[in-house]
């Protein structure tokens, strides 16, 4: 590994040096954060609760327009499509700036060409990035070190990354087991078992996380543990001392624990989703702010948002006035006026199809919902270009 | 459109270790179209299908890798959960199992793997998996000649075709000439030369 690293370097010592900081890692570490949905590397990552991740667009063209859907890797369901992970978008930007820029690239045309955008991030967070790099090790100091320098791939992500990119809000600490909210906001494990309150409240903005406990972001502990290997290992000894000096305290779940009781959960959530009235159900519409997908019961349509796509929330995000922006770049802002909208009900599209049919054989014979019982069906999606709701 | 790369990316992958896998995945016909393609396994070693080749059409729908990619075997194959009439597959990933997660290799690889575990209770095939229940001895002769009359020569006569056409002549003629002398590669040549 060492040998290939001092290879790439010394060859590419004649180019530019923003060509050697952007220049990949070893296949490593770039198999480490690729994408299992487009095999590529990850582009604004969103991890899933039961800690598996893909990019934005990989899982949102995945979800099912009007049931749950499922992790692509495990096939554990969820229903809420969570917010881009921005730590993990961050570190990638840092770790292979030239493949991101690359991807970064390639899906703003998709999203042209499509007319829906993912977020796009602001220039002040990849300004306050540039500026994080830079007081760490400028890039010509990377080109002065001969190659005998660059021993071990640690060495040369930790030139790019720092613990305080990998920093838990809550304890304030590297981040030990990370676990990913529905928010996108990274914590220790342990730090979110310790939080009291059902549902789990993200320290940072302050949503409620729904669904399952969230596991352990594999690719992220697995990269922290490789790359920051002395310190993982003490954050390991703090916690389990941590839990070791408390044991009437909650005890914080090992991820086996919980993904027994989240598995137990899930289960119940399928029998209750198949048990459910379906025709409340919005067929291809979410809320744009606690992610649900499809909305079931009362939707709430923006008059005012012009894009495509629109802006809606779901009758509890409704409620409790959510300020949250939208998911796919909406313009909303707070002012902006609301209606009740059933044009994607799923009893309406019934109703339009002139089908009088039984509830529960409904989706084998829809005509404007195709196939029933495919889990990744999404031609939806593809002939509008539009995943997010049909027009 | 499907996604482009991603299925390039796999034609790389699943080609590097075709040795060792036992699968291996081609533009179809050898033409143009990312979206129609041929696989090829080697059938499980001591099962009935050991030794042969099986060929199989591939074609992406426009929503893959969102969708599964649709499968059928080309070359005639005697197994429960394959239509001996034209290939069709039972499989539950190649239907409501499938995941984006999953590949154009990881399918083949399962394919291979049905091959080597047939599920009779859920048949493509009536007649293949009765026999494979009630007289299971039979079956496994059946599907063993299958395999030496199809699996073996489809293969060779492909081999047979390629070397034919790369000598010049067309391939329309070769098949022809080849079959009017039962697959004779010496004969079928003669006749070419002299025609």
């Amino acid at each position: 590994m060492a040998d290939r690293e001092t290879a790439k370097f010394s060859a590419s010592s004649s180019s530019s040096a923003e060509e050697e900081a952007g220049g990949t890692l070893s296949n490593e570490s770039s198999s480490l954060f690729q994408c299992c949905v487009c095999l590529d590397l990850l582009y604004k990552p969103i991890v899933l609760a039961c800690g598996h991740s893909s990019c934005f667009w990989c899982v949102h063209k995945a979800m099912h327009q009007w049931r749950e859907s499922h992790c692509a890797i495990c096939r554990r369901p969820y229903k809420h499509f969570p917010s881009i992970c921005q730590l993990l978008h961050l570190l990638l930007l840092k770790l292979e700036p030239a493949d991101y820029k690359r991807r970064e690239m390639e899906v703003l045309e998709e999203e042209k060409n499509a007319g829906v955008y993912s977020p796009q991030f602001v220039d002040s967070d990849v300004g306050k990035l540039h500026t994080v790099n830079d007081n760490g090790t400028s890039t010509a100091n990377i080109k002065d070190r001969r190659p005998e320098d660059f021993e071990h791939l640690e060495n040369i992500i930790k030139r790019k990354v720092s613990v305080d990119d990998v920093m838990c809000s809550l304890c304030e600490r590297m981040l030990y087991q990370p676990a990913v909210l529905n928010c996108g906001h990274v914590y220790c494990q342990s730090c979110l078992s310790d939080l009291s309150g059902e549902p789990l409240q993200c320290h940072v903005c302050q949503s409620l996380h729904p669904g399952d406990f969230p596991n352990v972001c594999l690719n992220l502990g697995h990269f922290l543990e490789e790359v920051f290997p002395r310190e993982y290992a003490m954050r390991r000894e703090e916690v389990q001392l941590k839990k070791a000096q408390r044991p009437t305290a909650n005890p914080s779940p090992n991820s086996v624990q919980a993904q027994k009781a989240t598995e137990k959960i899930g289960l119940r959530d399928m029998y209750f989703c198949l048990s459910e009235d379906m025709s409340d159900v919005h067929v291809g519409v979410g809320c744009d702010s606690c992610g649900v997908y499809p909305i079931i019961g009362k939707r709430y349509k923006c008059k005012d948002c012009t894009e495509a796509i629109g802006f809606d929330l779901c009758e509890a995000c409704y409620n409790t006035s959510s300020k949250l922006p939208g998911r796919f770049n909406q313009q909303h802002t707070p002012d902006h006026k609301f209606e009740l909208d059933d044009s994607q009900l799923l009893r309406n599209i019934l109703m339009r199809s002139a089908l009088q049919l039984d509830i529960s054989e409904q989706g084998h014979q829809l005509v404007s919902v195709p196939e029933d019982d495919d889990p990744h069906d999404y031609e939806n999606h593809d002939d509008e270009g539009n995943g997010y709701e049909e027009k | 459109m499907f996604d482009v790369s991603r299925v390039q990316k796999e034609l790389t992958e699943c080609n590097r270790d075709k040795a060792i896998s036992g699968v291996s995945i081609a533009l179809y016909e050898g033409g143009s179209d990312l979206s129609h393609l041929r696989g090829t396994i080697t059938g499980p070693v001591s099962t009935p299908y050991e030794g042969g080749t099986f060929l199989i059409d591939i074609q992406l729908p426009s929503g893959y890798p969102f969708e599964p990619p649709k499968m059928q075997f080309i070359t005639k194959v005697w197994h429960p959960n394959i239509s001996s009439q034209n290939g069709a597959i039972c499989l539950d990933i190649l239907k409501d199992q499938w995941s984006p997660a999953l590949t154009l290799k990881t399918a083949l690889v399962s394919l291979q793997a049905l091959l080597s575990a047939p599920e009779p209770d859920d048949p493509q095939d009536a007649v293949v998996a009765k026999q494979y229940l009630q007289e299971y001895p039979t079956f496994v002769a059946t599907a063993r000649y299958w395999t030496e009359a199809f699996a073996r020569t489809s293969v060779a006569i492909e081999e047979k075709v390629r070397r034919l056409v790369e000598m010049g002549f067309p391939e329309d003629l070769v098949k022809s000439t080849l079959d009017s002398v039962n697959g004779d590669e010496n004969l079928a040549l003669e006749k070419l030369c002299s025609s």
